[in-house]
């Protein structure tokens, strides 16, 4: 069978989909809810391409060729279909990438991850991260405007993590010649951030009731950011904000714990389903329509395999390393 | 259809809970696929799904968790709290949203003080909830409290609504014990079109009431929604056990009695016998005679039926106004299964696919897709299993052709099923009803008992080597099951989501094998294009769309109903010529045709002809014949965001563009309608409906923007005047206010009938409303006698204060 995608005309042999063919010939096609090998229905549209012939557009990653198909992968019409499937979702992602607070540090310091390490008892390691930036006894703090306390999501529910205390906390109870330094990645700016928006009363009541770390931080950065390819996708298409209103049918922030090490957080989700088609008896959808989730029964839990988090594209389903 | 019983669940033992759902799984079956039916039948037991009959699921069948949850959630018909004693649904339908159902709504809610995060009062009395559609159109706003519909439901009436409810309910549980004892002995239909209730049927289904109890007899009285003749009413249908009906048009309030006891024997035989003397001595008192009511004939009594039917041509509803549901000797003496035996005689299914091929039939259900080429693709395969599916999922707000088809002529329906199965080679054919559809239900099961008698379905059909078996399938309640792979999936067990196609259903269907779905009024057209012949058939209609389409005319239209009209008519002449014109004398704006798949046609452009591709090049669609008149007094950009919150709710969520995008669509619409778009925000939404219907998979996402691309087509000022504050028709509650002018006398009435009291009640001086409180309900509007309040647009208020 012959083919033409983008004026190269293709043979065509087997059962492969558009999305494989055209990788393979070279042409470059964003995707999301498909990943190699697993059970998938076709449901974000990043995949997107246009069949010249019908004039339609089509998931690449579902559909089959046809004999004399003419397939258009890089159209400006299709880019722009790819990159509103991506604003689409992003306008449901209520969820930050990077936490403000290491976004806005002038010292460049990951202050979400030092608290991380501050809240698990790890003072050591907190201190670690931050020690480069500090001349000690100096603290670089101490002239600081403290942009990160102004920026702390935690403000807006009671009052913000007192940052500059806990830092110079760690300089007095940490003993720095005996600390090693842990590399502090500078976050990249030229990457998409999805940011989370305002809370609205009823996740600041459950927020307030529900997270008390000893550091009172809400852990805005994403878990699941390294392998996050929502955000890829968002950084290539260079959106900068979803251009339509957030709002989504989830709760923020809630993080459900399915075993040791794996964590569920629905409000990152985009409900490609990949976790329900590959799980057995495990994840489900739940209710229809924009209120339609993604949702882990207690029972099932135990059903979850590790190797699922891997599934994700976004960081909706993730391991924590200890 | 049991009623509700929760009071009684309460007090089931956990044990007694547990041997129900064990009757349930054994009666439905445990496996995989049976989910649906299996959930049905326990909502059907407990009024909701209680959490400890479904960990009995998970004990005794094979489905698990995941999908119970999936599925339960997935249609609106599966409840997971109990609701209270009596439910109250509100139709938000087509024609009860332009006629104002949301005030319904609103004012239940007021009246009953349910709280807002609840829809059950306090004392689990009533719960409330809006439907799609409860296809009583022509009496919008229309009301179902339990078994009873309520139409023309005005807000200030409510109050009154409920106690009357209370009242008559009380007098049938007083009954009950004694009417238990009797057998059903059949059921009164009263037919409530607008024109029927105009004539005074509200009068005729109380004495109705009150007659039946009187006379101790036993009938189900249902209002039906109009049966189209709405210009002989009032009009009631006696409907006896065998299904038989007798017809009784122009009916008196004082000949009730008459007929109930004519048709109807009482329990007992003294209660007869007392009857019989009551009535005598009623007839002698009243000098109402017997001859009033039944030696008349219809003819005689109504005149000759006038335009309303003139213009109409009969295929799908053959037979109309005389054919009983389920006499199946009648349907046969009409030339019923004249086709099939016809069919069955020649024996050469080609043949067949090659005569609905020539007749040019396209499917009802919407898309228009050649029905003769779906057949001959399933003809041409070789498998041993092939399905065949009458698509009865009618879902649209505003429509209900399909459910009289399948209410009025089962048969028909069922034979043209049988034809096709006959052509295509398939072996097993499924009905898919909506299960809010009752009597359709009942109908079909019932008219195919019947006809396994008389094998016309079954093995061996007429003594022939040719069998097939045919069950009834009950959907609960997604609109995007209309979508024939989403309506595959549900009877496969698995929530509605649409599969790409291809592979298309003829090729690839349930259970992988070939499966031909055809809408209901598609299949109730075979029929008489085999018996009259495909070039007989292919006469009427245009070029590229031939025979007839059935229609529900509703919204601001003088004689509402339902109607069959040859293709090619054009709208002008629907509207005029069989409506009647525009309801009030105020001026057509346009017709919203094809539900939340179609659009809006503009009064000027009226002169379309009924037409597949003439309705779609104007950015409209045939949909599945839902077509609402709309007046001046509508508002377009509301309009559009009604259909756009139907959809929003009804989409099945997988793909991006549909889930999010209708969401955000509505967004914006929401944003337009209250008044805090800005000007750029009209371009947005165009691109982004663009974008939606074309980035879309399936039917539902593709048609979803329709409404709102057509009305910005032809109504773009409207949206316009929007951003700039102003919604002419008032429609818009955000961007109007009520104020009462000096020519109020200060009678106070209006101050009385506030739900909010936004209006101080002050003898003698001129009102004043409060607009903090008001809540726009308009009823202060309606009690007004002196016309003296008045809706202003927000935005002159503000300039006129300015002044």
């Amino acid at each position: 069978m012959q083919i033409t995608i983008n004026d190269k005309i293709i043979d065509v042999q087997g059962q492969d989909t558009l999305l494989k063919i055209a990788r393979r010939e070279g042409f470059e096609i964003p995707s999301l809810c498909w990943s190699k090998d697993a059970r998938h229905k076709s449901s974000c549209m990043v995949c997107a391409v246009k069949d010249l012939s019908s004039g339609q557009i089509i998931p690449s990653c579902t559909s089959k060729p046809v004999e004399g198909m003419r397939i258009d992968t890089q159209s400006e019409e299709v880019m722009q279909v790819r990159t509103l499937s991506l604003e689409l979702l992003l306008s449901d992602h209520r969820a930050d990438c990077e936490a403000p607070c290491s976004l806005v540090c002038p010292s460049k310091l990951d202050i979400e991850r030092m608290l991380n390490y501050y809240d698990k008892g790890q003072k050591e390691k907190a201190f670690g991260l931050i020690k480069h930036a500090f001349d000690l006894p100096k603290l670089a703090c101490e002239n600081c405007k403290a942009p990160c306390e102004k920026a702390c999501r935690r403000g807006s529910i009671d009052t913000p993590v007192t940052i500059r205390k806990i830092i110079k906390e760690l300089t007095k109870v940490v003993d720095a010649t005996k600390v090693d330094e842990i590399e502090n990645v500078a976050i990249d700016k030229t990457k998409f951030q999805s940011r989370l928006g305002r809370f609205c009363e009823s996740e600041k009541a459950r927020l307030k009731e529900t997270v008390s770390t000893p550091s009172n931080c809400l852990h805005c950065a994403c878990a699941g950011k390294s392998a996050c390819q929502l955000r890829t996708h968002a950084t290539t298409h260079k959106i900068k904000r979803p251009g339509y209103d957030m709002s989504s049918a989830l709760q923020v922030m809630s993080r459900i714990k399915i075993n040791d090490t794996m964590y569920f957080e629905p409000s990152k989700c985009i409900r490609c389903g990949l976790c329900v088609y590959n799980s057995d008896n495990g994840f489900t959808f739940k209710n229809r329509g924009f209120q339609m989730e993604v949702n882990l029964p207690e029972e099932n839990k135990k059903n979850i395999r590790v190797e699922l988090a891997s599934l994700c594209p976004t960081g909706a389903l993730y391991i924590v390393e200890n | 259809m049991s009623q509700c019983n929760c009071e009684n669940n309460d007090k089931l033992s956990h044990h007694e809970v547990m041997a129900k759902m064990d009757t349930i799984i054994d009666r439905i079956g445990s496996s995989r696929r049976v989910i649906i039916p299996l959930l049905q039948a326990i909502q059907d037991e407990f009024n909701y799904l209680p959490a400890d009959a479904i960990e009995r699921i998970y004990e005794r069948t094979e489905i698990e968790r995941a999908q119970l949850i999936s599925v339960s959630t997935f249609y609106s018909q599966f409840r997971h709290i109990p609701y209270g004693k009596h439910l109250i649904k509100v139709c938000a339908g087509t024609a009860c949203h332009v006629k104002g159902a949301n005030n319904v709504y609103d004012s239940f809610v007021r009246e009953l003080k349910i709280k807002t995060d609840s829809v059950t009062t306090d004392d689990k009395l009533f719960s409330i909830e809006k439907v799609a559609c409860l296809g009583c159109c022509t009496l919008a706003p229309v009301v179902q409290i339990d078994d009873k519909i309520y139409g023309h439901v005005a807000p200030g009436k409510v109050g009154e609504l409920i106690s009357e409810f209370i009242e008559s309910n009380k007098a049938e549980e007083e009954k009950t014990g004694k009417a238990n004892e009797y057998k059903l002995s059949g059921e009164v239909r009263l037919g409530m079109g607008s024109c029927c209730q105009a004539s005074g049927s509200a009068d005729i289904y109380n004495e109705l009431l009150t007659k039946a109890n009187e006379l101790g007899i036993k009938v189900d009285i249902k209002s039906v929604g109009c049966v189209g003749v709405c210009n002989q009413v009032p009009l009631i249908d006696v409907v006896l056990e065998d299904g038989a009906v007798k017809r009784y048009p122009n009916v008196k309030a004082s000949e009730i009695k008459e007929i109930l006891h004519h048709h109807f024997k009482s329990g007992s035989l003294l209660r007869r016998f007392k009857n019989s003397i009551i009535n005598h001595v009623d007839n002698y008192h009243t000098d109402t005679t017997w001859n009033n009511v039944v030696w008349k004939s219809e003819a005689e009594r109504t005149g000759l039926i006038n335009s309303f039917l003139s213009e109409q041509k009969h295929i799908s509803t053959e037979g109309y106004g005389f054919l009983a549901p389920l006499d199946l000797d009648e349907y046969i003496h009409h030339q019923g299964f004249a086709s099939l035996k016809k069919v069955i005689a020649e024996n050469k299914p080609n043949q067949v696919v090659r005569d609905v091929l020539t007749s040019g039939l396209r499917g009802r259900g919407g898309g228009g897709f050649p029905t003769g080429e779906k057949m001959k693709i399933v003809a041409s395969s070789t498998q041993k299993d092939k399905y065949l599916i009458c698509n009865g999922d009618e879902g649209d707000p505003g429509a209900f052709m399909d459910r009289m088809i399948l209410e009025s002529y089962p048969y028909r329906v069922i034979e043209g099923m049988v034809i096709e199965a006959f052509a295509t080679g398939a072996n097993k054919g499924i009905f898919y009803i909506r299960a809010e559809y009752p009597l359709a239900v009942q109908r079909i099961k019932r008219a195919l008992e019947l006809c396994r008698e008389r094998k016309l379905i079954g093995r061996n059909i007429l003594g022939s080597n040719f069998s097939f078996e045919v069950t009834v399938f009950e959907g609960a309640g997604a609109f995007v099951c209309g979508e024939e792979t989403a309506l595959i999936a549900s009877i496969e067990g698995d929530r509605g989501f649409p599969k790409q196609k291809p592979p298309f259903p003829a090729v690839e269907g349930l259970d992988g094998r070939p499966t031909l779905v055809n809408n209901v009024e598609t299949l109730s057209q075979i029929p008489y294009i085999i018996r009259n012949g495909a070039n007989h058939y292919a006469e009427t209609g245009t070029e590229n769309s031939k025979g007839t389409k059935v229609f529900a005319l509703a919204g601001k239209i003088k004689n509402g109903g339902l109607i069959e009209v040859p293709m090619g008519i054009s709208l002008n002449r629907i509207i005029d010529e069989i409506g009647g014109g525009v309801e009030g004398g105020e001026q057509l704006k346009a017709v919203q045709i094809g539900g939340p798949s179609g659009g809006c046609i503009p009064a000027h452009r009226c002169d379309v002809p009924v037409d597949f591709d003439s309705f779609r090049q104007m950015g409209a669609m045939m949909g599945s014949g839902g077509l609402v008149v709309l007046s001046e007094s509508d508002c377009m950009v509301d309009v559009a965001r009604y259909f756009l919150s139907f959809t929003c709710e009804e989409s099945c969520g997988k793909c991006t563009f549909c889930r999010v995008g209708i969401r955000r669509m509505l967004d914006l619409l929401n944003r337009i309608c209250s008044g805090s778009a800005k000007m750029e925000d009209i371009d947005k939404l165009e691109e982004l409906a663009l974008n939606v219907k074309k980035s879309s998979l399936c039917g539902l996402g593709k048609t979803a923007p329709n409404p709102v691309l057509t009305t910005l087509k032809y109504f773009r000022k409207e949206y316009e005047e929007h951003i700039n504050g102003l919604c002419k028709t008032g429609k818009c509650k955000d961007m109007m206010q009520f104020i009462i002018t000096d020519d109020c006398t200060g009678c106070t009435k209006c101050a009385k009938a506030c739900p909010v009291d936004a209006i101080a009640y002050e003898p003698y001086k001129v009102h004043n409303i409060d607009q903090d409180a008001c809540v726009k309900c308009g009823l202060c509007v309606d009690e007004c006698e002196f016309n003296t309040i008045i809706k202003v647009p927000v935005k002159q208020e503000v300039y006129a204060n300015n002044d």
